[in-house]
């Protein structure tokens, strides 16, 4: 009897050491697992190294990909991948004790396996809405160990949108298009309903003027005359702007006759972040602009 | 001749060593025998288990490319003749295409080798069965199916590519597959790209002596007693499969399967029992040291394989041919 005791007390003493490993879903539906809270993390991705920012560990960054920019104090740490792909010997140098990847470019493919197999925890995440950005946040910070600032960061986040909703509660929504890219052939990429972009501007108080699930990404000049757009968008600077509406046949959109084709941040609405709220705050201002403050 | 097996070997030996030793952060000799001896540092095994299976992968390709390009050289005895050419490489990318960017629910990791091997097969079964019902199944019969084929392939490939792909499934995956992607299999895989790459070379010794008889002109094949027609489909056969194990493990690696049998040609001679073998250990040698390069080349990126393969072995295959032909 008096084993047995001992015995559960073993247990119960031993119970928080094992009980620091935490293990994460991730958007594979992959089981990460991570013995104690990662101090040196590798993430691939503008939008991961936002997310990681966001919940205050920036400072424990150890790798980046070539086009992160933001927050500033990362901008210098090592690269571990670029335009042409990602590098599982510079990931591994690293020596990193979480990997955090979304499935763009060639990452997922590069990565995933030859961490599972070297054995360095690697997380994938994925953003098809802004509710799933904000999941994000709250699994990095519960993979990180600090799960209560990730629901501290979400939640003042969320109270930002619903101030937006209640604010446009009850208005008429203008018919919206955002332009997020342009390809060799004079196609236009836009914004597609089951992308966290489509859904940022549904937040900020649009309607989708192509609202249909459509099966190309590209749409001609054409087809965004047809559909007539109250406001067009463009992600992008004001000079590539001006540049692409002063080309021919542009002056029949009606949208720009009533000058309502506008800029949008990139970095807002094309790098999955916690700057998205900053984004639909902004955007709903201009698409509202008597909406009360 | 036992030199040019001697040379042939030590170089391929070479080249497998260089291969583990390349990367972003090269290895040096110790470094590289501490990991093949077990060593659990996460360098060691970043050599041991990671780039070890990819360069033997890498060889057994480079290998099944070599005997796919020195047997449709000989079938339709034509020097430009190479492994893609049955519509092989269409089929297969489509094949990759679909495991690539549409949710199956099935792991990737097998799904992408065994569709771009069907792909690859089919493909050329189509092209065997159009010429059949075309008519002959003859040398000009099967090229221009395989053309028409190839084409149609392609278009597909290029409709599913833009129509699947999104933010989050990129067409970068499959373009880079399509410039030659060697897989790094894990142990087993390995093993079967082993076995099949041996099964496959065994399937091609035993066509060597009718590649030959071919070689001297049909009629006179005819008279030593082969069955042209025959034969021509048998080889055919073989060398689909040989070229859709090529493409499941190592996607589509450029001008290797074109280059590496006339190279093996000028070491041992046009006939094709020390042939096939040669363009094999060739084909290893040069796609070990290609993907090398393409991993090396510039961090913290991976160039595609068949950029390598193209780029340094276009260059190199034509010097060694003004040499062959001043001399």
């Amino acid at each position: 009897m008096r084993l047995i005791a001992a015995a559960a007390l073993t247990i119960a003493l031993a119970a928080p050491a094992a009980g620091e490993a935490v293990t994460v879903a991730d958007a594979l539906g992959r089981q990460v697992t991570l013995q104690r809270p990662p101090q040196r993390l590798v993430t691939i991705f503008a939008s991961n190294t936002e997310l990681v920012a966001s919940v205050g560990l920036a400072d424990r960054i150890v790798g980046i990909e070539s086009f992160t920019r933001f927050p500033p104090e990362v901008v210098g740490r090592p690269q571990v991948g670029g335009r042409l792909g990602f590098s599982v010997d510079r990931v591994v140098r690293q020596r990193p004790d979480l990997v955090i990847v979304t499935p763009a470019r060639q990452a997922v493919h590069q990565l995933v396996d030859p961490m599972e197999r070297l054995g360095i925890p690697i997380l994938v995440v994925t953003h098809r809405s802004v509710d799933e950005v904000f999941a994000n946040i709250r699994l990095v910070a519960k993979a990180a160990g600090v799960e209560a600032r990730g629901e501290a960061v979400t939640h003042a986040l969320q109270s930002r949108l619903d101030a937006v909703a209640r604010r446009l509660a009850g208005r008429g929504r203008p018919r919206v298009i955002m332009i997020t890219g342009r390809v060799a052939t004079g196609l236009m990429l836009i914004a597609r309903p089951g992308s966290y972009t489509a859904d940022a501007m549904v937040a900020a108080g649009a309607r989708l003027a192509f609202d249909q699930p459509q099966m190309l990404p590209q749409v001609s000049p054409e087809a965004i005359l047809r559909s007539d757009p109250d406001i067009v968008l463009f992600a992008g600077s004001e000079a590539d702007r001006r540049e692409l509406f002063a080309r021919p046949g542009w002056q029949h959109l009606r949208a720009l006759r009533e000058n309502r084709v506008l800029t949008v941040s990139r970095a807002e609405f094309l790098i999955p972040g916690p700057r998205v709220v900053d984004g639909i705050e902004k955007l709903a201002a201009v698409l509202h602009p008597d909406a009360p403050r | 001749m036992i030199r040019v097996w001697a040379t042939l070997a030590a170089l391929l030996v070479a080249a497998i060593l260089l291969g583990l030793a390349a990367g972003h952060d090269w290895a040096g000799p110790a470094e590289i025998v501490r990991a093949l001896s077990g060593d659990p540092s996460l360098d060691s095994r970043l050599i041991a288990d990671w780039r070890l299976p990819r360069v033997l992968a890498a060889a057994g390709v480079g290998a099944l490319l070599g005997l796919g390009g020195c047997l449709f050289q000989g079938l339709f005895r034509n020097p430009l003749a190479e492994p893609y050419l049955l519509g092989s490489a269409g089929g297969a990318a489509i094949g990759a295409t679909v495991a690539l960017l549409v949710p199956l629910g099935v792991p990737q990791h097998w799904l992408l080798p065994v569709l771009a091997f069907l792909g690859a097969w089919g493909a050329t079964l189509l092209v065997l069965g159009v010429s059949r019902v075309a008519g002959a199944v003859d040398a000009a019969g099967l090229l221009l199916a395989g053309v028409a084929i190839a084409a149609v392939l392609g278009a597909l490939r290029s409709f599913l590519m833009l129509a699947l792909s999104d933010e989050t499934v990129s067409l970068q995956v499959v373009l880079s597959w399509t410039l030659g992607g060697i897989q790094t299999p894990g142990w087993s895989g390995l093993a079967l790209l082993a076995a099949l790459t041996l099964a496959c070379f065994l399937l091609a010794q035993r066509t060597a002596r009718g590649l030959d008889l071919l070689g001297l002109g049909e009629a006179m094949a005819h008279g030593f007693g082969l069955d042209v027609k025959r034969f021509v489909a048998l080889a055919v056969l073989v060398g689909a499969a040989v070229v859709a194990v090529a493409v499941s493990f190592g996607g589509l690696v450029a001008f290797v399967g074109l280059a590496a049998p006339h190279i093996a040609r000028w070491l041992v001679g046009p006939r094709h029992g020390p042939l096939i073998p040669a363009s094999g250990l060739v084909g290893a040698i040069v796609v070990v040291l290609a993907d090398a390069i393409a991993r090396s080349a510039l961090p913290p990126a991976e160039v595609p394989l068949g950029l390598i393969t193209a780029v340094a072995g276009g260059p190199f295959f034509l010097i060694l041919l003004a040499r062959r032909l001043r001399s």
